[in-house]
């Protein structure tokens, strides 16, 4: 390795570096055949050094998602097959027509519907905030008056099996806030694009800092 | 050697010691090769058909393994091994490294082993979808609308004022950038995505530096770079220069396969998460999200060796996406036919 140059004239400022005992290298005299790399410890002008990349092994994994779709993917991970339980193909968020995502609330012994019976709709945490004073007063009115009996009001929560969060707030709701409650992406994209061809600040170069600023003290008072 | 090959096989498949004991039985035998006509092995020159057959004062001065044995020093190898240099000294030097492509490069990076999920489909159907989504119709004809002039002219009050530079726009040293349509030449893309992890705690236990760099490095695959805190605050006990923190940054198919992992696998498992603030973005395309500690360990690459890290070591970590959009909706329109949910008030 390394003969090919051997018959070059060494760089005057290398040598100098490298061996100060021989500056004069101008000679025939053999060179060395390999230069030792801490010669070079240092960047210089007229040589980069070529590092070698330093890359952890990558594994081709087998990724199977809930829905038995599969696909590969360069991961650090050595399984070779990863199976997901939760994934975007079960989960409300990305599946929001998928009916058996939501949380259904399951009422057969009745108790949930005799508790609003009673105590009206206030408790339930998903209800619309217009609906709610009305609803409160009633709610309160109709406490008042009956004989508070803790064991009566008690819920029964049946949440599906693949939804885990929030069980007892979304089970207590009513079922056309349910399903009014979650955003559906798909508009939020339609508004994006609809809104894309007004007149937008950025178009002619985007707000200054102040201006930024003064929006979003706006923005904070609203 | 050669002397050696104008023996017979059976001969040559002897032990050398055996070989050297009973030199008459190989003489003895007739073979095809050494019979040959002298005539039709005239034109080869030195040719080892021709070459007399060894005596058996020859077969018994023919010890390699005696001459091995006496050999003082080890014999070069017999490979010729190149190995390329480890240094570029400029295009006109006679010694050059082979091209990065060439395996036997020292920058030589192998793959690419699969066509990530997420970029075939941004090639199929994401990028004409925005394409299509995002066109407005001009007629033919209309006259190009200018870009308004956003530099500040000198008023010319003062002689000088000739040949001066444009002023930049008053309180904001920073020209924000101007969106550019999206058209068949344009259309957004991921460009690069750095995650960065940022452990005060390491300056007290640099401990933790580690933990966060295998953290990076299990999640990208890529070796994490150690950062450094750029500002003096005392009572965060942070001083400037301090190592505190890693960060790292994929670009294409490692990228695009991040956000696949992080959109498909990472996300759903997230509880009570709504999706990214759409608030995010620095107004120029470029959006960014974080992840608690609770929430790494969530990744498919940490979740399988859990154990390897300390539970109250391990770091949560910012990610930004940089897209080649020039406005933040365009970015948000990108991500979301991406899969990512964004919620919450607009900004840009």
């Amino acid at each position: 390795m390394g003969k090919l140059p051997s018959t070059l004239l060494r760089r005057p400022s290398l040598a100098g570096s490298c061996l100060p005992t021989a500056p004069s290298s101008f000679s025939h005299a053999p060179l060395p055949s390999h230069q030792p790399p801490q010669c070079l410890s240092s960047q210089v002008r007229h040589a980069t050094f070529v590092p070698r990349s330093r890359r952890p092994y990558q594994f081709t994994q087998l990724v199977q998602l809930s829905d038995g779709s599969t696909f590969t993917m360069r991961t650090t991970s050595p399984l070779a097959l990863y199976k997901s339980d939760k994934d975007s193909r079960n989960h409300v968020l990305w599946q929001p027509t998928n009916k058996s995502l939501r949380n259904v609330e399951v009422d057969e012994a009745g108790k949930l519907a005799a508790f609003r019976e009673r105590y009206g709709t206030s408790w339930d945490l998903d209800t619309p905030a217009a609906a709610k004073p009305e609803e409160a007063k009633q709610g309160a009115a109709a406490a008042a008056a009956a004989a508070p009996s803790g064991k009566d009001g008690e819920k029964e929560v049946k949440a599906e099996k693949g939804e885990s969060k929030k069980p007892e707030a979304k089970a207590a709701a009513p079922a056309p806030a349910e399903a009014a409650a979650p955003e559906d992406p798909f508009d939020s994209l339609v508004d994006l694009i609809s809104a894309y061809a007004t007149d937008s600040k950025s178009m002619q170069g985007g707000l200054s800092a102040k201006d930024q600023a003064k929006k979003d003290k706006s923005g904070k008072k609203k | 050697m050669a002397s050696l090959r104008g023996l017979s096989r059976p001969a040559r498949s002897l032990p050398l010691s055996q070989l050297s004991r009973q030199t008459y039985t190989a003489a003895s035998i007739r073979c095809a090769s050494s019979q040959a006509d002298a005539g039709a092995l005239n034109d080869l020159e030195d040719s080892t058909l021709t070459a007399p057959q060894l005596g058996p004062d020859e077969k018994k001065e023919f010890r390699p393994w005696k001459r091995a044995a006496d050999r003082k020093h080890a014999l070069p190898s017999g490979r010729y091994q190149y190995h390329p240099p480890k240094f570029n000294r400029g295009p006109l030097h006679p010694v050059q490294s082979p091209p990065s492509s060439d395996p036997i490069a020292r920058d030589f990076v192998p793959g690419p082993f699969n066509l990530p999920r997420l970029k075939q489909t941004y090639h199929s159907t994401i990028a004409s979808d925005l394409m299509t989504l995002a066109y407005t119709h001009v007629p033919p004809g209309t006259p190009k609308k200018e870009a308004p002039e956003r530099l500040r002219s000198w008023d010319g009050s003062s002689p000088y004022h000739k040949n001066r530079g444009l002023r930049g726009p008053r309180g904001n040293p920073v020209l924000p950038l101007i969106e550019r349509d999206i058209t068949f030449t344009n259309v957004p893309a991921i460009t690069e995505i750095t995650i960065a992890s940022y452990v005060p705690e390491a300056i007290k236990d640099p401990d933790h530096l580690l933990v966060a760099r295998s953290v990076l490095l299990a999640l990208t695959g890529t070796t994490p770079e150690i950062t450094k805190t750029k500002a003096n605050v005392v009572q965060w006990g942070i001083k400037t220069g301090e190592r505190a923190g890693v960060k790292t940054t994929v670009y294409g198919n490692a990228a695009y396969e991040f956000l696949d992992r992080c959109v498909h696998l990472v996300f759903p498992r997230i509880k009570d998460w709504q999706g990214i603030r759409a608030t995010t973005g620095d107004s120029s395309g470029n959006l960014s999200f974080g992840f608690t500690p609770d929430e790494v360990k969530l990744f498919p690459e940490v979740e399988v060796n859990y154990w390897m890290y300390p539970a109250k070591m391990l770091p949560g970590c910012r990610v930004f996406i940089k897209t080649s959009a020039t406005s933040d909706r365009q970015a948000r329109l990108l991500l979301q036919s991406f899969g990512v949910p964004f919620y919450g008030p607009v900004r840009n």
